[in-house]
């Protein structure tokens, strides 16, 4: 009787800390959500700001974030692609650069973001002289996520049947023609889920981008390389959400932060079917 | 030849590419050791212990920032720890698949919320809430210490319970089902089977959120309040809590940065808080890796 009791209330217990997770995700998208609502419009998405944030819309700040998405997705991709065909494939038999890759990704994957943030500000900004620029931004936004990628991809690639290379070796292909016949295209699943994951991480990002890459008003669209900031969403948020007294840029701030954490979910939705499924077969396996 | 040729090739591409990238992560290192030797010239040792920052007169003391950063992590783990491990053990142990499916959804989710959005809700919301429940402890604001490791506990919640949750799966199922066929009730399966082999696994977990909690930036930066050179009068006292500090991420994150950039000793103890919250963070990552291998080759 006493043992049943304890496990009744140990899975309270439990239940509890389970019940206070969702909740907090519950609290907080309401809390942005019910604030931000009203924000929303067809001219908040299509007007530039106005009045220091109090007036007008977001349309550079998004269109700045979805360029600096596309430089760190055009900048990730293939490099994360190198490194693991390199930890897949040309490595296959060297076990101990092997490892080293897998422990230089983990150790970046733990740098914390302001790291690169300060890192582009002495590389990018003040020794190859380019001021604030977008490209700067979108190659540390890139860099940071690049474990993210390979990892994915990585897994991927590691997971493919035997039978498939084998076969293909058996038909006389070069070790090139089977990575880009056969490895590439039937691990390309893990290079999507790891890039939409690691834009979702990206998007929200203020660190990297705030002293390389991003101002808070004054940019539209760049035309170069050097000296050409854009807006972005996450660095609206951060410097409004300091000087937010006035009610009319507090409504915008929260409507901003609501179309972030649009950004972002969409991101973390399309790349979550292949997720969850990947850990309920580590359970089964 | 022409084989040949286009052999080369992709490996050729394989090769420039991963070895920009690994370039990079060393640069990333090797930037902050060799811009902070100035620093470690001019104090010494005095940089990691001295307790006085002031710029202008030259005294470089990151003390209170390590203090702060530790403070603020710890009082996010002591809070986001329990509750992050008690939720991964219901939603793997107790819940049906359907649920836990529901369950990982919206976990999945609030890890990816930004952290400039809970800096936001820290600013406007959870500040107030501080201030308003500390009243009797006559705090100056609602920036404190304190507020910054509960927003950072929120923040962590989601971390510590995935990655716990993936060590408890990685036990075999068999396992349970032995306990359970010795008569062991389900919670006593978790305790003296489940747990005990995915303590490796949840450890990582920890550390691994731990060495997130010390390079987070944005949202502590909005509310803890950036005063420098705070320190605890008696080491032990909690009373630094109730009050503004500063952490090596919000005060690299600050204006100074720019003002440093100009003075080459400035700049060079700006690079070695940089370096020191990097070799913290390096350590813990590589522990947590470390862990969490172990308890996967079991």
């Amino acid at each position: 009787m006493r043992r049943k009791a304890v496990h009744h209330l140990f899975r309270l217990a439990t239940g509890v800390c389970a019940a206070a997770a969702c909740g907090v995700f519950f609290l907080i998208v309401w809390a942005i959500a019910s604030r931000g609502w009203a924000a929303l419009s067809w001219r908040f998405f299509t007007e530039q700001i106005r009045l220091v944030g109090a007036d007008g819309g977001i349309f550079y700040n998004l269109l700045g974030t979805l360029i600096l998405l596309a430089t760190a997705l055009a900048a990730s991709a293939p490099t994360a692609t190198a490194l693991a065909l390199l930890h897949g494939v040309y490595l296959r038999h060297h076990p101990r650069p092997r490892r080293l890759l897998t422990l230089a990704l983990t150790v970046l994957n733990g740098v914390p973001s302001i790291l690169f943030g300060i890192f582009g500000l002495i590389v990018f900004v003040q020794w190859l002289g380019w001021g604030k620029s977008w490209l700067t931004g979108g190659l540390l936004l890139g860099f940071m996520i690049l474990p993210t990628v390979t990892v994915s991809l990585m897994e991927r690639i590691a997971g493919l049947p035997a039978r498939y290379l084998e076969a293909a070796a058996g038909l006389g292909l070069t070790q090139s023609q089977i990575v880009r016949s056969v490895i590439l295209p039937q691990s390309v699943g893990g290079l999507v889920t790891g890039s939409l994951l690691g834009l979702a991480r990206a998007a929200g990002e203020t660190a990297p981008i705030m002293f390389t890459a991003t101002i808070f008003a004054g940019a539209t669209v760049p035309n170069g390389i050097k000296e050409n900031p854009v807006l972005s969403l996450p660095y609206h948020i951060f410097v409004l959400a300091q000087d937010s007294f006035d009610p009319a840029v507090g409504a915008k701030v929260w409507g901003t932060a609501l179309v972030l954490l649009g950004v972002v979910f969409a991101l973390s939705l399309l790349a979550l079917p292949v997720r969850l499924k990947a850990h309920e077969e580590a359970r089964e396996g | 030849m022409a084989r040949r040729r286009r052999w080369s090739l992709t490996k050729a591409a394989s090769w420039t590419f991963s070895v920009v990238a690994l370039a990079g992560i060393a640069g990333l290192a090797a930037l902050f050791a060799v811009q902070s030797l100035p620093v470690w010239k001019h104090a010494g040792w005095g940089f990691l212990t001295g307790r006085e920052w002031f710029f202008r007169e030259s005294l470089f003391g990151a003390a209170p920032m390590i203090y702060g950063t530790l403070v603020v992590a710890a009082v996010a783990l002591a809070l986001a720890a329990p509750v992050g491990i008690g939720a991964a053990v219901f939603t793997s142990e107790f819940l049906p698949r359907r649920w836990r499916l529901a369950v990982k959804l919206a976990i999945e989710l609030l890890a990816g919320v930004p952290s400039v959005v809970y800096g936001l809700l820290g600013i406007l919301l959870l500040r107030n809430w501080v201030y308003d429940a500390l009243e009797p402890f006559e705090p100056l604001s609602g920036d404190t210490l304190l507020t910054a490791g509960v927003l950072l506990a929120v923040m962590l919640l989601p971390t510590v319970m995935t990655l716990a949750e993936d060590a408890l799966r990685g036990v075999p199922g068999a396992q349970r089902a032995a306990a359970r066929g010795l008569g062991l009730t389900a919670t006593e399966t978790v305790l003296h089977v489940t747990l005990p082999q995915a303590a490796p696994g949840i450890l990582a977990a920890v550390l691994l959120s731990l060495g997130r909690a010390l390079g987070e930036m944005i949202a502590v930066f909005l509310v803890v309040g950036r005063q420098d050179n705070q320190w605890p009068a008696p080491v032990h006292s909690v009373r630094p809590l109730l009050e503004a500090g500063q952490t090596l991420s919000s005060k690299l994150g600050g204006a100074e940065i720019n003002i440093a950039y100009g003075d080459p000793l400035h700049w060079a103890a700006m690079a070695g808080l940089a370096l020191v919250l990097l070799l913290l963070v390096t350590t813990l990552t590589l522990l947590g890796a470390r862990l969490r291998r172990t308890d996967h080759a079991t």
